[in-house]
This record gives C-alpha cells, structure tokens and sequence, in this order.
C-alpha cells in the first residue's frame, strides 16, 4: 500500500515538464493535487481544484497523523508536497515525511538550531530550498536531503523567512530591511546568482527624490513572497515599511518603494511598475498581507487581468496588473481612524495627522499588527469572493520621546471596545461589498490563512487552535478539530493514493486530515 | 571575537564578576527604559511584551515568568544569540548601559513578592475572609471558593499594582500587560455568563473558555460546565467582572492596606536561577 506513490514518483517527474503554456488560471508549478510553491499556485487564489471532501462528507474528516517540529517555536510555515512527500523548512533545518502517515523520511539541520519564523519551501527539479541563519542559501536534493549546492548570499546578508519561490525556472528569495530589503533571482540548477532588485531606489533612481534626510536607514524589507504573471513575464510582490518604521519626520517624502506592490521583469530583475499603498507610513504597514492574488475577471463590462490585496492599513484594492494602475479600493474594516477614503489614484486621504505616534500614546485603528496580515486570503472561483482574516480594533503607538526618529512600540488598545477581534469575512471584489462576516468567539490577531476547495468548502481555521470547515458560500460551520494552540500559518491541501488531505501547522505540530478509510468488510480486506 | 576573549580572561580570572548583574535603584531602571525604548522596542515591543520581529521578554504569563535569569538575560544582550537576529549589544553599549537595562527587565519582571506592599498581615488575613468577602469567590490553599481566580500564588503571579487595580478599577487586564504576541492560547478573564439550556433550565457562572462551539464556566455553586452551544438556548456574556471595583471604599483605608499587605505575600517566590534549564 504505502509503496503505491513512491513507484509513481519517477512517472510524475516525467510528466511534468509537458505542461501546457502557463497562465495564472493554471494551477501553476504544482500539478493537481500537489502543492509544491507557499501559495500552491502562480495566481496565489490558494483555491484547490479537488472535490474528494465536500460538503456533504466533511463531517467524517478527521485527523490522519500529527508531526511534531522539535525544538520550533509557533510555526509560521505552509508545508509543500510533491510525490508523496511533505516538505517542512526552517532556517537551517528542512524535515521530509512521508505526507500519507507522517513518518521521518529524512532531515537536513544545520548548526545552530533557530526559531526565527521561517514560512516554507519549494520542490523543483528534485530540489528544496531554503536559507541558512549564516547567509547561504542551499538546494537539497529531495528525495535524500544531501546537499546539491550551497552558496553564500550574493552581497552577504542572510535571506528572509520568506518562503524561496520557484517560478519559470528561476529561485526567488528576498532580504529584510536593514539597511534595504531586496529580492534576488538564483538558478535553481546552480546556485549562480541572477540578479538582484532594490526596494530602497538607488540615487540613479527617478523615485531617490521621494526621501529626504535619513535614507541611509532605508527599509523595505521583503519577508513575504509573491506571485507570478506569465503573460506579463513578470513577479508581482509586496514589499515592507520604510525605516524607521514609526518616526516619518526624518524621512519626507513617499518613501519607494516601501509598502508598495511592484511589479519585477523575471528574467532581467528590472521593475516594471509599482504601487504604494500607504505612502510616507508611520505605522508598519507592510504590503505584504495576504500575498497578491492575479485574477482575470470582466471588470466593468471588460475582461481585465486584476490584481486584489487585502492590506494591513484596512484598504481593499483592485490594480490592473499590466500596469500597477489602481481601479478601485474600499475600507474592509468598520474601525479606521488614520484615513477617510482612497482617491481616484488610490492615496489614502489622511485624517489629521494620520494618527501619528506620540509620547502618550495615538489610539490607531487598524493597530500596527494590521487589519490583515501575512496569512493567507483565497479567492473561490466557485462563489466569486475573496475570503480573509479582517482584524477590527486598535493599537496605541507610543514614542519613546519627541526627539526626531526616537523609538517607538504599540500594545493593543486597553479598553474593551477596541480590542482586537477577528472576523472571518468575505468580499465580492469587483464591487468591495462584504458577502459574509463571521466574528471569531476568540481570536487575538493576524489569525490563520485560508484556502477554498472546488466542492464549495472554505478551510478557515481559528487563531486560537480549531482547525474549521465552512460552507464557503453560508458561512455555516460544517467540521472543527481542537489542535490545542495558536494557528498563525496557511493550510494546504493534496491528493495522495486517491484519497485527499488537508494540512496545517499549529503551534508546533502539523496536523493533517481526511476521511476515514473505508470500513473493511468482515474478515476481508478493503 | 574580541569581547569573547574578553569573557574568558574575566572568568579565568574573577569567577565573580563573570555574571554581570542589573544595576540598582530608580534611576537605573529609568535609564534603562530609555535605552531600552531607544534601541529593543523595534523588536521585543513595549515593555518587553513582545513586539514585530521578537518574542516577549516579559509576560505575566506564568510559563514565561524567570525563564532566563537576571544574569543570563543581560548576557544575551551583551552577546547576542548565534543563528538570530539578536545583535551582540555590547559591540554598541557600555556594560553600565546594560547594567541598567538589566534594571528596567528586572522591574518589569518583579512581581508583588519581589516587594510586598506593608501593613499588618494578620489583620488583612482576616478581612480577606471576613469583612471583605474576598472568599465567597476565591480560594488561597484549597480553603474558599473556586469561581474566582485562585489567589493562592497571586503574589509570584502579579505585580502590587495589578492586584490593586483587581481591587480598585473594574476595568483591569488579567494578561497581556503591553504584550502584543502571546505565548499560548490565553484563559478566559472570568466574564460573568448567563445559560439558558434547551430545557429551559438558567444557569448563572464564571466563565473559564469558550469556542464557536462550545463554552465552558463555573456555576455559582462551584460546579464546572461544559455545554455544546447546540445544547443550549442562550450564552449571554457580559464584558467586565463580577468582581467589586470599590475595595477602597467599602473597606477603611487601615483595612484596605492590610488586606494588600496580605495578597503581596501569597506566593512562592521561583528560584532566582529560573526554572526548566
């Protein structure tokens, strides 16, 4: 029985390569029923095409076996699968089980152990990927976890905890903030590096002008990755908060390519377009929530390629993503107290000061956990919303001092009435209407990602440890599972032996699911 | 590498001095809060409690309390952690510096047995099981009653103010005290509930949890609950606590002081080597 999918794994390397000229709307790297890329698609819809578990059956699902990551702290990672394995990475250290009974197959570690929060890997060309806390990056093969290459960082700064992304076969990976965040291209063939795009302009860049004064602190951190546009040749990524995050008077301007969505020729590394969502930001809005979702749609009576964010500063916004230009936008959240509206550009038009952090502390709403954060959206094309972790009540952003640049923090706000509750909730893109609203009983912040399923299923798990099942098109509660702590990453979902599962990393386990196997029948087998 | 160096002569040669300690007295804290909102809130967030990019250093979260000692703290600091994004600090700050960062982490980790307030223990012993009615809702050493928080290790678990504010404001965080990232699934703050089950029979409680499908109190009486919401008409929560704002009107000021004088000492103080390493 459990050799089945090991014989199939030569067939499915061969297949592989015969795929049909790529568009967003196919599945992507990932063949069906695998996830081998963090959002199991180039259009990032985290939306499976398998019906196995539906409505009416998800009620028998139930857990198949549980991973223990040793030594991890709350994992933030989205595990991948690809013949029959699941791939779990963290820095320094990648796990490879058996994704039908969750038994070791291998493991790579790499001295010092680390907890950072690392969010996943890609399987390509019998190859997984991930950064070491000494600034290499490193391919193992996949299927015995020895060593393929190992190269330092080109400019020797260690790699984010971004998930390394394969896409038209390239290996993206990307830098923090400190003193600029950047994406970089490899061959994931080689480890030869590629090319190398800054977030922060360089001053031979028209957008050097959008800072003043202290650009040498620069920001942009890239943490979160992207998505990939095959007709337009191009990555479509988010970038992070410009430095220092919450003091914007020592740095006028715009600040680009902070908190933007930009657009980056995959084969050249130059930027194509960008669009900043929260322009001159004090609050640490990354744009970098959700992960951006490619969708082809008619918009307004037209077929138009869009793209859709769901933002950490509250906004909702729909770009044509031929050329980053904004179509429309809304607030997603009844609580924002920093801007009224977007104009027709998409800026946010400020309220006051913006709610600017202050020494005794600026009630803010969103807070700066955000309005949504990093874990996944998924759009259905089933029900045609867009469904996602919104994040209602405020912040209190303090300042150290009035001193120019002095360091800063945020609590939850106090009082009962802002604290922050998560909400399940739904929208229809095209028009920004919110087609379901579901407030969690217990809920902190950031709050798990989401995927939905081609039966109409939406697995929508609880910050706080249920594993949850929703009716995507009511809302209605079909299935829930305990896992017993935080759930702050994105599930996944695949097909193994016929039979499909669903997976998720809760605290410091993976929990999978599926349905029973069928009942033998007296003294046979099944 | 040089102040690895630095490390192992000053071991060799004082064995003493090897495991520096917090600076002492009003002004090093408030020195160290400077330096500490200066150069750690980035990460580790206001007071400690966690911020964007690190973990708490601070929580009153009873599992994260004295984790790491005093001295093992300012040792990370200083030589920051291999494998993280932890910066060797005393590359940038002096070992005074640090000295006083060590004091602001240390207040802010003491709790109310580090300092119990004054005041006659003995006569707030017995406002707490008299005059204030203290027991009709809490237990200390398995004597009082269970639908409150058990205050047996009150004073290990909370600073003086916290049990003040329990005492004297309605609106008062049981966790979280400036922490943004919390380290497990917190408990319920004890909200007063009203049940109605399918049968129609209305039960008042103390809540202990809840999830979209079930809830879990303590009834008046002591007794635990747990229902399926499917079982039940109606879960009625209301935000705030049953427990009385007003201590410090409804007892006399003598009273009120030696009823804090007795909470500040209910505990047991952790080894100051912290637990589980």
């Amino acid at each position: 029985m459990g050799i089945k999918h090991f014989v199939l794994f030569g067939l499915v390397l061969l297949a592989v390569p015969v795929a049909a000229q790529p568009s967003i709307n196919s599945v992507g790297p990932s063949p069906s029923g695998e996830w081998t890329v963090y959002p199991g698609s180039y259009n990032s819809q985290r939306h499976s095409p398998l019906k196995q578990v539906t409505p009416a059956n998800v009620h028998q699902l139930q857990v198949k076996w549980v991973y223990h990551v040793s030594n991890s702290r709350e994992l933030e990672m989205t595990p991948v699968v690809k013949d029959g394995v699941m791939y779990i990475a963290q820095y320094n250290r990648m796990d490879a089980i058996d994704a039908r009974t969750g038994n070791v197959i291998w493991r790579y570690e790499r001295p010092p152990a680390s907890t950072a929060a690392y969010r996943g890997t890609s399987v390509y060309d019998n190859k997984v990927f991930l950064a070491t806390t000494d600034a290499h990056l490193v391919a193992l093969d996949a299927r015995s976890g020895g060593v393929v290459w190992d190269v330092a960082v080109d400019g020797g700064r260690r790699l984010s905890g971004m998930s390394p992304y394969i896409a038209k076969d390239k290996l993206i990976v990307g830098v923090l903030d400190q003193p600029d965040g950047y994406i970089q291209a490899y061959d994931p063939k080689t480890g030869k590096h590629l090319w190398t795009w800054h977030a922060i302009p360089r001053p031979d860049d028209p957008e050097y002008k959008t800072w003043s004064g202290n650009t040498k602190e620069g920001g942009g951190a890239i943490w979160m990755s992207g998505s990939f546009d095959p007709e337009q040749n191009a990555i479509i990524w988010g970038t992070g908060q410009p430095n220092p995050p919450y003091s914007n008077e020592v740095r006028e301007g715009d600040n680009l390519y902070s908190d933007s969505i930009v657009a980056i020729d995959i084969d050249t590394g130059k930027l194509k377009w960008h669009f900043q969502t929260t322009p001159h930001d004090q609050h640490d809005w990354d744009a970098t929530s959700g992960t951006p979702v490619l969708l082809d749609a008619l918009y307004q009576g037209q077929p138009r390629k869009l793209l859709l964010q769901a933002n950490r500063n509250g906004f909702f916004y729909v770009l044509d993503r031929t050329n980053g230009k904004f179509l429309r936008g809304n607030s997603f959240i009844d609580d924002m107290n920093w801007a009224t509206g977007l104009s027709p550009e998409g800026r946010p038009i400020l309220l006051g000061d913006g709610a600017k952090p202050s020494v005794k502390g600026t009630m803010t709403c969103p807070s700066t956990a955000g309005a949504t954060n990093w874990p996944s959206v998924t759009y259905s094309p089933v029900t045609k919303w867009l469904y996602f972790h919104a994040v209602e009540g405020c912040g209190i952003n303090f300042r150290a001092s009035s001193t120019p640049g002095a360091g800063t923090s945020y609590i939850e706000a106090p009082d009962d009435k802002n604290r922050w509750v998560s909400h399940i909730r739904a929208i229809d893109p095209l028009t920004g209407k919110r087609m379901l609203d579901i407030t969690e009983v217990r809920s902190n912040h950031y709050g798990p990602g989401m995927l939905s399923t081609a039966s109409g299923l939406l697995f929508a798990p609880g910050h706080f440890g249920h594993a949850a099942m929703l009716d995507a098109r009511t809302g209605k509660s079909l299935w829930h599972f305990n896992t017993g702590d935080f759930i702050t990453a994105s599930p996944i979902t695949y097909m193994l032996d016929g039979k499909q599962y669903f997976a998720i990393a809760s605290g410091t386990n993976i929990f999978t699911f599926g349905l029973p196997d069928a009942v033998p029948a007296a003294g046979g087998k099944p | 590498m040089r102040n690895v160096v630095f490390a192992i002569v000053l071991i060799a040669a004082t064995p003493a001095l090897a495991q520096q300690q917090p600076a002492t007295g009003a002004q090093a804290v408030a020195q160290g809060k400077a330096l500490y909102d200066q150069h750690c809130t980035a990460c580790h967030g206001a007071n400690a409690g966690a911020g964007e990019r690190a973990p708490a250093i601070v929580s009153t979260a009873t599992s994260m309390r004295g984790q790491r000692s005093d001295a093992q703290l300012m040792a990370i600091v200083k030589n920051g952690i291999p494998g993280s994004a932890m910066p060797a600090w005393g590359n940038r700050l002096s070992d005074g510096d640090i000295a006083n960062i060590g004091a602001f982490i240390h207040a802010l980790r003491g709790n109310a047995l580090d300092n119990p307030l004054p005041g006659d223990v003995a006569r707030g012993e017995a406002v707490f099981w008299g005059k204030g009615g203290c027991s009709s809702c809490h237990a200390i050493s398995g004597r009082g009653s269970v639908v409150g928080p058990d205050l047996s290790n009150i004073a290990a678990m909370r600073k003086s103010t916290a049990i003040g504010d329990a005492l004297t404001k309605s609106e008062h965080r049981v966790y979280g005290d400036g922490g943004v990232h919390l380290p497990s699934p917190p408990p319920m703050e004890y909200e007063p509930v009203h049940v109605v089950t399918k049968s129609g029979q209305a039960i008042d409680g103390v809540m202990r949890n809840q999830d979209a499908w079930s809830v879990q109190f303590v009834s008046l009486d002591g007794k635990l609950h747990s229902f399926d919401r499917a079982d039940l008409r109606s879960v009625t929560v209301k935000p705030g606590s049953i427990m009385p704002s007003d201590y410090d009107k409804r007892l006399s000021a003598d009273e009120f002081r030696d009823l804090m004088a007795f909470l500040t000492r209910q505990g047991t103080k952790p080894s100051s080597s912290g637990g589980g390493e």
